[in-house]
C-alpha cells in the first residue's frame, strides 16, 4: 500500500459470530461510500469472523462518517466495529531487510506459549509480520499450534533463531522449527 | 542491446499464449539479446520471458547460477525456444515474487523434477532433467508464455507483506 497525501486512511476492524454475508454487508457500505479497501485480512477464528481492514477515501472525509455509516450494518449482524485515523507516516509499507523466517511451535497446551516465544523474539528486535494460533487435539490431551513469520534483521540467520529459541523448547516442553520462507524472486 | 521494460499488470500481452518460433531470423537473435540484457539488470533476477518485455513469443531464459537457491544445480545460462516440458514429478512449495506483478508474493507448488526440451538460437535442441530451483524457475518462466501470472497458482491466501525488494 502506498502512500496518497490527498488521500484519508483509517485501520477498520470488525468482529462477531460467523454467518455468511458479513464480508458483503462492510463491503457495501465502503463501495457506497466510495471508500477503498488498501490491504485487508480476514479469517475465522473458533466460531468468530474477524476482518481487518486497511481503508482510503479522498480528503474530506471523516472517521466519525466512517463509522456512523458502518455502525448500522455491524450492529444488524452482532459485529463489534472499531475505526481508527491513520497518520500519513502510519501508512507506508515497510520494507523487509534480511530473511523471513516461519517459526512453528507445537505442543501440549499450556499458559505462555505465545509470551515466551515472542518475548525472545521482541527482545532481539526481530518484527512479527503474521502469527497465528489454533487450540486442537482433545479435551483431555488439548495440543497448542503456533506459526508465525518473522522478518529477522540484517546480520540474523534462520539458525540464530533457532538457536534463540533453544532453551524454550526445554522449558516448555514443545517443538519448534525454524524455516526459511522468503520469497524468490522470478 | 538495451535493456527492456519488464511489463506489468495488467498489461494485456502478460495474459496471452505466445506463438511458437518456426524461424530464426535477426529480430530472434535481437530479441534474446534484449531477454538477457534485461535478466541481467533486474537485481536478483533468474529468468525473463519475452511476453514480459511485449513480445509473444516462445522464448525465455533461466539463469540460476548465481542465485543463493541453485547456484549448486543448474545448467548454466538457458536461452530456451520453444521450451516444453515432457515429464515432470515430486511437489514443492516456494513462496514466489515476479518483476510484472510487484509487490506481492505468495505460496505456489511447482514439481521438483521436470525433463524439458527445447532449442537453443543456434536451432540445437537441448534435453535435459532440471531440479530444484532451477526447475521452478523455468516452469515459471515458461508460465508466462502461456499468459500464466504466479497469481493462477497461489495455493494458499496467507502473502508476504513486504514489498519484494532485497531478494537473494
Amino acid at each position: 500500500m502506498k502512500h496518497h497525501p490527498e488521500k484519508a486512511h483509517y485501520a477498520v476492524s470488525v468482529v462477531g459470530k460467523d454467518q455468511p454475508g458479513i464480508v458483503a454487508g462492510i463491503a457495501e457500505v465502503l463501495f457506497r461510500l466510495g471508500c477503498n479497501i488498501a490491504d485487508s485480512s480476514c479469517t475465522m477464528l473458533a466460531g468468530e469472523f474477524a476482518m481487518i481492514l486497511i481503508v482510503s477515501h479522498m480528503k474530506p472525509f471523516s472517521k466519525s462518517r466512517l463509522f456512523e455509516e458502518l455502525h448500522p450494518a455491524c450492529e444488524q449482524m452482532g459485529m463489534s466495529l472499531a475505526v481508527r485515523t491513520l497518520h500519513a507516516d502510519e501508512v507506508t509499507r515497510q520494507e523487509s531487510v534480511g530473511e523471513i523466517c516461519l517459526v512453528s511451535v507445537y505442543g501440549a497446551d499450556q499458559p505462555g506459549i505465545v509470551f515466551h516465544v515472542t518475548r525472545e523474539l521482541a527482545q532481539r528486535g526481530i518484527n512479527i509480520t503474521d502469527l497465528s494460533t489454533k487450540l486442537i487435539g482433545t479435551e483431555t490431551e488439548p495440543v497448542y499450534v503456533m506459526m508465525l513469520e518473522a522478518a529477522v534483521g540484517q546480520g540474523m540467520t534462520p539458525e540464530d533463531v533457532e538457536n534463540l529459541l533453544e532453551n524454550l523448547k526445554k522449558e516448555l516442553n514443545v517443538e519448534i522449527g525454524v524455516r526459511i520462507v522468503t520469497p524468490v524472486s522470478l | 542491446m538495451p535493456v527492456q521494460t519488464i511489463l506489468r499488470y495488467p498489461h494485456p500481452l502478460l495474459k496471452k499464449i505466445c506463438n511458437e518460433v518456426d524461424f530464426v531470423d535477426e529480430q530472434l537473435h535481437t530479441l534474446v539479446e534484449d531477454l538477457l540484457d534485461t535478466m541481467r539488470a533486474g537485481p536478483g533476477s533468474v529468468g525473463v520471458a519475452a511476453p514480459q518485455i511485449g513480445v509473444t513469443l516462445r522464448v525465455c531464459v533461466v539463469d540460476v547460477s548465481a542465485s543463493r537457491h541453485g547456484k549448486d544445480n543448474n545448467h548454466g545460462l538457458l536461452t530456451m525456444i520453444n521450451p516444453e516440458i515432457l515429464e515432470s514429478r515430486g511437489v514443492a512449495t516456494m513462496r514466489e515474487g515476479c518483476m510484472s506483478v510487484p509487490d506481492y508474493t505468495g505460496d505456489v507448488d511447482r514439481a521438483t523434477e521436470i525433463r524439458v526440451r527445447f532449442s537453443e538460437l543456434d536451432q540445437t535442441v537441448r534435453e535435459f532433467t532440471a531440479t530444484g530451483f532451477e526447475a521452478v524457475a523455468i516452469q515459471h518462466e515458461m508460465d508466462h508464455l502461456d499468459g500464466i501470472l504466479f497469481l493462477d497458482r497461489i495455493i494458499s491466501v496467507k502473502t508476504g507483506l513486504f514489498r519484494r525488494k532485497n531478494y537473494k
